[in-house]
């Protein structure tokens, strides 16, 4: 990585509510993606390279590219985000998908959710809030 | 777990890390007027090969291990992404953001795990 001049980071902007928003639908986006991507890699699982080290062989079912336009949406979302929220920020929010997948697979598949399970997105959404509020007081700082 | 699939869970998550510090390089550029293009665009598309390499990876994995097997390895990522944020972006990490993130990673541990 070569050494960026200061202007790189003096033209950082606080993070704005547009950014908090992109933020939100890019995880939205993630968490359809996965699920999609999930069925797709289910509908192919029997192919001839489910055995090698790629799996190009997803590419083979309509839901993994549902899955990919879901991704690229969320892409777009994502780099906008990059403009204006530190990489460690904007990163960590973005785990709220791992809370998501298992609450979407619930409420759309039908999957039940054990106790230890709740615990588990329970800490991934304190986790988050943890992270966020205090990026959020700076922003009203300043 | 067989060799494969653990270089696999390695490989993707050194893609991922990587493209995602590229990305961030890349996007702070477009902040600057006038945005140097020629400094984005070989960042912008190392980044893209980085999580091409993860997407490919990563397909692969879910055809062989269900999400519940491979999610405790994205869990990593987050901590991963962190220190590259800390050591490469010299990005400030507070004590509660180390928090914060252990408490997504047991989180994280404790779906999977069930």
């Amino acid at each position: 990585m070569s050494s960026e001049p200061p202007a790189a980071t003096d033209a950082h902007p606080v993070p704005s509510r547009r950014s908090y928003a992109l933020l939100a639908a890019g995880v939205m986006c993630v968490t359809a993606a996965e699920l999609l991507f999930k069925r797709g890699a289910a509908a192919t699982a029997g192919a001839s390279d489910a055995g090698s080290l790629f799996g190009f062989s997803v590419l083979a079912s309509g839901w993994t590219w549902l899955g990919i336009a879901a991704y690229i949406s969320a892409s777009a979302a994502w780099m906008n985000v990059l403009r204006q929220m530190p990489l460690h920020i904007a990163f960590s929010m973005m785990s709220a998908d791992q809370a998501l997948v298992p609450l979407c697979a619930w409420a759309l598949l039908g999957e039940s959710i054990s106790p230890r399970r709740w615990c588990g997105i329970a800490l991934v959404v304190i986790g988050i809030y943890v992270i966020a509020r205090p990026a959020a007081q700076r922003k009203e700082q300043v | 777990m067989s060799a494969a699939l653990l270089l696999a869970l390695i490989a993707s998550q050194v893609c991922l890390v990587t493209g995602e510090l590229l990305m961030k390089r890349a996007m702070d550029l477009t902040n600057a007027t006038p945005v140097p293009w020629a400094r984005f665009v070989p960042r912008f598309l190392a980044a893209i090969a980085c999580m091409s390499g993860w997407f490919f990876l990563w397909g692969g994995l879910l055809q062989r291990a269900d999400l519940s097997f491979v999610y405790p390895f994205e869990g990593l990522s987050p901590i991963l992404v962190m220190m590259g944020a800390s050591i490469f972006l010299k990005e400030k990490l507070t004590a509660r953001t180390w928090v914060g993130i252990l408490l997504i990673g047991c989180g994280v541990a404790l779906v999977s795990a069930s």
